[in-house]
């Protein structure tokens, strides 16, 4: 199931793309209501970063990233891809050069597998031969590569398994953005966190510029490099995980991240993001260095030590951290982005 | 009955024994049986032959001519919501009209000929050929509305891709409907010279004749099977997404 070994497909692929996005001073609108959806919010997303949108219900959050395809018209300020507006640009051009997931997949349940991934490459009028081709490779990519499955119907998938063919189709054309409206929302928890990693590998390969709404701090933090966070249509603050967990602006914003703050941001780093102590022989309880902060923190507390044995790849032990080392990373600066 | 001929230019039937007009010998015939296989199979090329095709042109011109008009006007209040009211009424209204009246009414349009009966047949066609057209695009899910937006389709590509593929199933169950409806309806068309199975079972029931519109009554029940179970098969070869779900 998992998303294919990134090494083997590079050769394979194309070298992607990938353009910055600029919000400026953008606004909506409705008529009739005294109140503005979303008032004039600016930021911007680095090409081949991924930046969260979050913030309660009614933030104004999925509002503001339907305004980037236009399926939401602005009623102020402009947003540029790769410092050209969106408006400058045919809706059906702009809209065939941005791939969109969201949280109800919208299959075409009518359609075969190949038919639905191969919808805007048809409308582009690539070759069959193509189109084939590019089909298989993508449903490679998000783990459910055979030829089998490329005459099947949506109705026959799981749901993680259609969000899988919602984002290969998205991906079709390899646009060189991608908006995420909630995509693993509607997913049983497991699952979703299988796709979340399988994403982020995928994501570490084609480096698209993505902006990704969720109302769940925790995959917000899992999934961004940058979180923008929203509240009455504005926006209150954007960092990266560490920092907004390390400094949050203002009351509203620790509290949205929650009170266990310290907590979720050890889950920003590894034990190989520390520098270790020497390993001393004492019986320890043990971890890969790969392990987060937090996971290591709990092993400490459940075996009741103080210190864990970190462990290289070949499984033995090469150093050593304490309690205390794990706590001074929880000091009030920010730290630089784990890389 | 009115002054209209109902057997188009047959002769009207001579008084006497029906024997001599069915030409046979035979002792069923002889005796008016209920049914003679005999018979019917000797003159099915002259007799029934003609009127079958006729049956069948006068029922697919109809439901054809009715699933454009339905089609357009669903489109019609698909996109402008107030249309589906007076549409709905005119076509419950036209369904109503008892058929022999409808008939006899639009001959003193359009005369005694065929294509008075298919207008006639046409307007029993609209109301549910409508309905499940306009009930078939309103079905479709909009999240693969929402998908095909955000692909950048237009408007027409989203029709011709999405919307109607997906409509097709109710349409489809429409188009059953309304064929077998008309297959039946149709036979009384005959009564305004339109030709048809009618034909031979008004032509049986004037002369007592009783093989005669047995037979042909027969043969409008066989081919009302036979076109819907073709209406399914299409179906099925059209809509196989609509029958492969693993959560059904």
């Amino acid at each position: 199931m998992a998303f294919r070994d990134g090494t083997q497909t590079a050769a394979m692929r194309p070298a992607t793309t990938a353009a910055p996005i600029a919000f400026l001073d953008v606004s909506k609108r409705y008529p009739g209501r005294a109140e503005a959806a979303v008032r004039d919010l600016s930021f911007e997303v680095p090409s081949g970063e991924i930046c969260v949108l979050i913030g309660p219900s009614g933030c104004g959050k999925t509002t503001a990233l339907k305004m980037v395809n236009r399926l939401i018209p602005m009623t102020g300020g402009d947003i540029t891809i790769d410092g050209r507006s969106v408006n400058a640009t045919g809706i059906s051009q702009l809209r065939r050069g941005i791939g969109y997931v969201f949280q109800q997949i919208g299959l075409f349940p009518h359609m075969t597998v190949e038919d639905n991934i191969g919808t805007v490459p048809r409308l582009l009028g690539w070759s069959r031969a193509r189109i084939h081709e590019r089909v298989l490779e993508l449903l490679q990519l998000v783990g459910l590569g055979s030829e089998d499955n490329l005459r099947r119907y949506p109705g026959e998938f799981s749901g993680g398994q259609q969000q899988r063919i919602g984002v290969a189709r998205a991906m079709a054309v390899d646009p060189p953005i991608m908006l995420m409206d909630e995509p693993f929302g509607a997913i049983d928890p497991i699952t979703r966190d299988r796709l979340q990693d399988d994403f982020l590998r995928l994501h570490r390969e084609v480096r698209k510029t993505i902006i990704f709404v969720t109302h769940d701090i925790d995959e917000a933090i899992k999934m961004g490099d940058r979180i923008a966070i929203m509240r009455n249509g504005r926006l209150v603050q954007i960092d990266t995980p560490d920092h907004l967990l390390a400094a949050p602006a203002d009351e509203f914003v620790a509290d949205f991240v929650g009170a266990d703050r310290g907590l979720k941001r050890l889950r920003v780093w590894t034990l190989s993001d520390l520098e270790l102590d020497p390993y001393s022989g004492d019986t320890l309880p043990s971890a890969p260095a790969g392990t987060s902060l937090r996971d290591a923190l709990s092993l400490m507390l459940t075996a009741g030590a103080t210190r864990v044995a970190v462990l290289g790849h070949d499984g033995t032990a090469m150093g050593s951290v304490s309690l205390q080392a794990i706590a001074a990373m929880l000091g009030p600066e920010p730290r630089a982005p784990a890389p | 009955m009115s002054v209209l001929a109902p057997f188009g230019g047959s002769p009207p039937p001579s008084p006497g024994p029906v024997i001599p007009r069915f030409g046979g010998g035979s002792s069923c015939v002889v005796q008016n049986r209920q049914f003679c296989g005999a018979w019917f199979v000797d003159n099915f090329g002259s007799r029934f032959a003609p009127r079958l095709v006729e049956h069948i042109e006068l029922t697919a011109i109809a439901v054809g001519v009715g699933m454009l008009i339905a089609l357009a006007a669903a489109l019609i209040a698909h996109r402008q919501g107030w249309f589906e009211t007076p549409f709905s009424l005119l076509s419950a209204f036209l369904y109503t009209i008892p058929s022999l009246a409808f008939f006899e009414l639009m001959v003193q349009v359009t005369g005694i000929n065929r294509f008075t009966a298919e207008i006639a047949l046409v307007s029993y066609t609209l109301l549910i050929l409508f309905r499940n057209t306009l009930a078939g695009l309103r079905a479709v899910p909009p999240d693969a509305l929402e998908a095909a937006q955000a692909m950048g389709l237009s408007r027409r590509q989203m029709l011709l891709r999405v919307e109607l593929p997906l409509a097709l199933p109710p349409i489809m169950a429409g188009l059953r409907i309304a064929t077998v409806t008309t297959i039946s309806l149709a036979t009384v068309a005959a009564y305004i010279g339109a030709g048809g199975l009618g034909e031979a079972i008004f032509d049986g029931i004037q002369t007592g004749f009783k093989t005669e519109f047995i037979a042909a009554g027969g043969l409008a029940i066989a081919l009302a099977l036979v076109a819907d179970g073709l209406l399914v098969a299409a179906q099925r070869l059209l809509t196989p997404w609509a029958r492969r779900s693993r959560r059904a």
